[in-house]
């Protein structure tokens, strides 16, 4: 379990973060969102012991991070900053890591392999490309088998597969029961992993909601494509649905998915694409953060 | 504390940096040690002093070197952003500078090794061609005071490296206080009559540790000018260190 209460921290005459409380529960993964400087990186640094706060308290499992025995062991976490000497091999920097945090150097072997890092782990750190930088550090994350996870910016840099990877091991680590806080400033890459958001903008928590709330709240807008496009806006108008035709057969619907698939079942109407405007999502978000326009500002 | 002094020495084993080091300090030695025998008057090198002052200048730019290991071990990790993830496995920041305090120590320790070897390899060839037959008490004297100057080097530029953090900014330094402004303080302090205070003076105090004159402070009292200059720098570092961000 991660806490965070009434933390605050200033550099300077800047506030990072401002008086921000939220609580992660094992079992879950919980996405930690805001635009670039919302303070989430500070965020997780101070609940990983690294930034001081100005005020109030971080604790993981129940105590500050400084306090854990064998803290490598018990959280995993990647940082959004590269933290390997770039001189070192990738399979040297974890073992230096395994070694500090008493892990079996038999696990080193075990993470690379995970990460597909195995061949080129011993290739020196600087040679490597974005996406092997953050598959090594997620394999140092993963170091210690860790019941707690404090991943900023995860996805960085990773391809399609290694996100499609990701997001089907966090889950799965998340079934064990770990306890899982992953960062993003886009909410539609990571809304297929978490199961809560807690949004921030300006230090400042905005919204603390399960997923399928801020689903909900983007589901309003449906694409929905059919070769009867037509017949079909004059069904959903029928049942008081807003269906605005926007070209090419295709149809902007404000009602969840489910609501219009059965309207088309039970008048057989043939349906080319059913989906969820995911770009709603977004609208949600920078709702939520409310300056639109800011969106990786 | 045990796991964490490996982690260290694993640190060091594994960069390129530290085996070019290595080398640099074994041309050193053998370069120094050369020069020495080469330019001791032939009448002069069946002095068994000689093999005294023989290790312990060639034990000189070895102190140095330990030293400025000392800072590249602290500052390293600031310089290349190791340091969150070293603190993310020793969160307890005193804990992590006496750590690279001890990583220092025997890092210089080690360098020192590596030098004396050559040191000796070098000598004993050398005196053994010209028929002077070697002072090992003598050399052992030596021996012993060079291993304690490279340790204290090592752990004094791990604590300046901690009160410091930037790496260029603790090179250039140290570097700068030792060859330039130190040197200017010896010269003004003599013109003030004030000869005694400059021995105390950090480099001169170092410098101590591996003269081969009897001049100055004892070996003894260099030790703990020494020691005194380091425990500053520790409390720099532990002050610096605890209050630093890693953003």
């Amino acid at each position: 379990m991660i806490e965070v209460e009434g933390l605050t921290k200033r550099f300077g005459k800047t506030v990072a973060v401002d008086d921000l409380t939220f609580s992660v529960q094992p079992g879950t993964i919980t996405g930690f969102l805001g635009p670039n400087g919302a303070g989430k990186s500070t965020t997780m640094r101070a609940i990983l012991g690294l930034v001081r706060p100005t005020d109030g308290r971080t604790s993981v499992l129940g105590m500050q991070y400084r306090d854990l025995d064998e803290p490598v062991r018990r959280v995993g976490a990647l940082l959004e900053t590269f933290d390997a000497h770039p001189g070192r091999s990738g399979r040297n920097h974890l073992r230096v890591l395994a070694m500090a945090g008493g892990i079996p150097r038999s696990r080193v072997d075990e993470v690379l392999s995970l990460v597909d890092l195995r061949e080129a782990g011993r290739r020196r750190v600087k040679g490597y490309s974005l996406g092997m930088r953050q598959r090594l550090g997620l394999a140092a994350a993963l170091l210690g088998d860790p019941e707690v996870l404090v991943l900023d910016e995860p996805a960085n840099g990773l391809d399609p597969q290694g996100i499609r990877w990701l997001r089907d091991f966090l889950r799965g680590l998340a079934a064990e029961g770990r306890t899982i806080l992953i960062s993003s400033h886009v909410l539609a890459e990571v809304a297929q992993t978490v199961d809560e958001v807690v949004i921030i903008h300006r230090g400042k928590l905005i919204r603390h909601a399960a997923m399928a709330d801020v689903e909900a709240m983007a589901a309003g807008s449906t694409t929905v494509r059919s070769p009867e496009a037509d017949r079909l806006a004059g069904l959903l108008a029928e049942a008081n649905l807003d269906a605005r035709a926007v070209g090419d057969g295709r149809l902007a619907v404000v009602a969840p998915p489910e609501r219009i698939g059965e309207i088309a079942a039970a008048n057989g109407v043939v349906l080319h694409e059913l989906s969820v405007e995911r770009a709603s999502l977004e609208e949600v978000f920078l709702e939520l953060t409310g300056e639109p326009g800011e969106r990786g500002a | 504390m045990t796991r964490l002094f490996a982690a260290e020495l694993l640190k060091l084993r594994t960069l390129r940096s530290t085996w070019g080091f290595g080398l640099v300090a074994l041309l050193f030695a053998g370069l120094v040690t050369a020069g020495h025998i080469g330019g001791t008057q032939e009448a002069d090198r069946f002095d068994p002093e000689l093999q005294f002052r023989i290790v312990l200048d060639g034990a000189f730019p070895a102190a140095v070197l330990s030293l400025l290991v000392g800072i590249i071990l602290v500052t390293n990790e600031f310089r290349h952003g190791t340091i969150a993830r070293t603190l993310l496995a020793t969160p307890r920041r005193v804990r992590f500078v006496v750590v690279k305090l001890l990583a220092g120590a025997a890092a210089g320790a080690l360098l020192m090794l590596v030098m004396l070897v050559v040191i000796a390899a070098t000598a004993t060839i050398w005196l053994g061609i010209l028929d002077v037959p070697l002072a090992l008490d003598e050399a052992a004297d030596g021996v012993w005071r060079a291993f304690v100057a490279a340790a204290l080097a090592g752990v004094l530029g791990a604590a300046i490296g901690g009160a410091v953090h930037s790496q260029v900014g603790a090179l250039v330094g140290v570097l700068v206080w030792m060859f330039v402004l130190e040197p200017i303080c010896w010269v003004v302090l003599g013109l003030l009559d004030l000869d005694g205070v400059a021995e105390y003076l950090p480099a001169a105090s170092l410098g101590g540790l591996v003269d081969s004159t009897s001049e100055g402070l004892s070996w003894f009292r260099s030790v703990g000018v020494v020691l005194g200059w380091t425990a500053v720098a520790t409390v720099l570092a532990v002050i610096r260190t605890r209050r630093r961000d890693i953003t």
